[in-house]
């Protein structure tokens, strides 16, 4: 009984009018941010990161959950009306809203996919506060070699789902792997690669890598456009929509059935748990099984609010989904859990097996939130600012990008007081701007970083304990596991490839 | 142009400037001693062989890139040139990014010389000007803008954060 009274306790944390303001502040921003093309949930959660110094871990927690979701949702408002998906995780939305656009259906269309992310959302929240305490009871069987392979598991699915760049998903996880060696050893008291300089025996923090990678490049990328607005205000028509207009017609949501919102929703959370897919593979299974299912798949692709309902659902769910391994594992599957990792390290907390019932009450509120977020707050913002949607995704960018470059230049400095670590922003931005240019996946880069020293340390222990004998990694039960299922992703995903069953998606 | 010279281009520089810097880890990973002493790894163990799997793929994505321009070459694939003509750009770096990398260099100077709020100030105007299409467009909202931000900043990390920013008095 007592995990069930710490999770309705998440929910009586919420009554917080401090963490409540949070909640909804962060939902707003994770529109926004989501809605805006070129802005992403992950750069709003990588610019809260630093004020997280300043903010208590459950209001931080709580914040970071409802940008997550808000961000996953929001992207389907400038795929419905411009056809520029917001994020990724919308590019399948695009393909049905957007002729429902054409048809004068745009309305419905964000309300169909307002509602797949409510049920959806709701879903994957529900299913993360079940799952991960049986989750965390299974993480405690694992022991040292059983960790080591379950990292290494992690790390080569995240560089194996980089369809058509698998090189250089090694490239950027390998090249994360080497930055955080810098520093003193996971092991021994002994410092590394430091060349000399005092400032490095620390290592390298989290916090500039994030800002640099997913703020700083992101400026630099945008120096390249010549355009004065985040979308041309031209393509933007404002026809009168009405705040009724938003709700789906009751006819056309028992055509999609309950069964492919529940469907979609357990594809999404399964996605999710898997490291390296997130939203936008979520979304894509799900709309790819929505169509093979359906006893229509000839609408598909000319405005079916069906495959609305299958891709929101299933990048919704997906959120519930990538925090079971982080929360239990202490393994990022996507930036954003990597960053919430980042927020529980500032704050001397460590996710694994025992996180959930000695820190229940910390994550608590975090999962109330990702649930209140999906089941109030998406649908009650569509109502709300519905009619005013195109008005905020056309944004100067002038005011914009010089707006986040502050807070993320200021930011990391916020941290630890130090200019160092600005510098460090702006020199991974620099690199992250290369890589990103040549298509180098840079998330690869940042769960490199996170799960290499774990990856060392364990290896290092496992063997140490077994006289430096490499067979304790398949003599181990655990380890064996992993490996076995290291093999088995590698021919499905590799060798043996997905067909392309025509929708041109990529997996981004 | 047909008649231009078979060139390679970022995708072949970036993992050779990354082989450079693998190189230069990988030599001090050596530096750090034998890679295992009385049956266990040592710290010098993982990085050489991050390093050396680093140098395969490194080497891989160069030879797939020499690879994919010469296919270019044989005009298979032309629309690399149309990319060239989105900005100006140097070694498929653009204008704008080498001058935002610039000022953001020139901010992080001033900001512990000037202070926060000077610094920001004119960081943020010169940024207004970059990414608005210059100084002569919507000068004034661009100053007013450059105060606002400038201000909403202060307010959100010393007053609402409490965060300690340099100031320029205090120097």
């Amino acid at each position: 009984m007592e995990p069930i009274y710490g999770l309705l306790g998440g929910f009586a944390a919420l009554a917080n009018p401090e963490t409540l303001l949070y909640m909804v502040g962060g939902f707003l921003i994770g529109t926004l941010f989501g809605a805006v093309p070129g802005l992403t949930s992950v750069l709003a959660i990588a610019l809260l990161l630093p004020l997280t110094y300043s903010l208590d871990v459950t209001t931080a927690l709580v914040a970071c959950a409802s940008i997550f979701m808000a961000g996953m949702c929001s992207g389907s408002i400038t795929a419905t009306t411009i056809n520029i998906p917001g994020a990724p995780s919308s590019m399948m939305t695009a393909i049905e809203g957007y002729p429902m656009q054409k048809r004068g259906e745009g309305a419905k269309a964000l309300g169909h996919a307002a509602l797949g992310s409510m049920i959806g959302g709701s879903i994957g929240a529900l299913l993360l506060m079940v799952v991960s305490p049986l989750a965390a009871d299974v993480a405690l069987l694992i022991r040292t070699p059983g960790k080591f392979s379950l990292i290494a598991f992690a790390l080569i699915v995240i560089i194996i789902s980089q369809r058509g760049s698998v090189t250089k998903g090694m490239i950027a996880t390998l090249l994360g792997v080497m930055i955080a060696t810098i520093g003193i050893d996971v092991v021994q008291p002994m410092v590394r690669f430091t060349f000399g300089t005092s400032v490095l025996v620390q290592g390298i923090n989290m916090m500039p890598l994030i800002i640099g990678t997913f703020a700083i490049s992101e400026i630099l990328i945008q120096a390249d456009s010549r355009s004065m607005h985040t979308v041309d205000p031209n393509k933007l028509q404002a026809s009168k929509v009405r705040r009724r207009d938003f709700i789906p017609p009751l006819s056309e949501v028992r055509e999609i059935g309950i069964l492919r919102y529940l469907k979609s929703s357990l594809i999404g959370y399964s996605v999710g748990i898997l490291p390296g897919a997130g939203g936008s593979m979520a979304a894509f299974v799900s709309y790819a099984e929505s169509m093979r299912s359906s006893k229509h798949p000839e609408r598909y692709g000319k405005g079916n609010p069906e495959g609305i309902a299958a891709a929101e659902s299933a990048n919704n769910s997906m959120c519930g989904g990538a925090f079971v391994p982080m929360l239990t594992f202490g393994i990022p599957g996507d930036p954003t859990t990597a960053i919430v990792l980042g927020v529980l390290v500032i704050n001397g907390l460590q996710p694994g097996p025992q996180f959930m019932t000695q820190q229940l009450d910390l994550v608590a509120p975090m999962f109330a939130s990702l649930f209140v977020s999906a089941l109030v707050l998406v649908p009650l913002t569509l109502y709300l600012l519905g009619p005013y949607f195109l008005r905020i995704v056309s944004i100067r960018r002038d005011v914009l990008y010089s707006s986040i470059a502050v807070v993320a230049l200021v930011g990391s400095y916020v941290a630890t007081y130090s200019k160092f670590q600005m510098a460090l922003s702006l020199a991974f931005g620099v690199l992250a701007y290369f890589l990103r240019k040549q298509n180098y996946p840079t998330v690869c880069l940042l769960l490199g970083f996170v799960l290499g020293p774990s990856l060392e340390e364990y290896c290092r222990r496992a063997l140490s304990i077994n006289d430096g004998n490499p067979l304790i990694f398949l003599t181990s039960f655990d380890s064996l596991f992993f490996i076995i299922l290291t093999v088995v992703f590698f021919y499905f995903m590799v060798v043996r490839k997905p067909k392309n069953n025509g929708l041109g998606a990529s997996s981004g | 142009m047909s008649s231009q010279r078979f060139s390679l281009g970022g995708g072949f520089y970036v993992p050779a400037v990354l082989a450079i810097i693998t190189v230069i880890y990988l030599i001090s990973a050596v530096q750090l001693g034998p890679p295992m002493k009385g049956g266990n790894m040592t710290a010098s163990f993982f990085p050489m062989v991050t390093a050396s799997i680093m140098l395969i793929a490194l080497v891989c994505a160069m030879a797939q890139e020499v690879n994919r321009k010469k296919g270019m070459e044989n005009g298979e694939n032309k629309e690399q040139e149309d990319l060239t003509k989105v900005s100006k750009s140097y070694a498929g770096v653009s204008l704008g990014a080498i001058g935002v990398v610039f000022l953001t260099a020139g901010y992080l100077l001033a900001f512990d010389l000037i202070g926060y709020v000077v610094s920001t100030f004119f960081y943020v105007l010169l940024l207004t000007f970059m990414f608005g299409g210059g100084v002569k467009k919507d000068w004034i909202f661009k100053l007013v803008s450059a105060a606002l931000i400038t201000s909403v900043g202060y307010l959100l990390f010393e007053v609402f954060f409490q965060v300690r920013l340099p100031t320029f008095w205090s120097q």
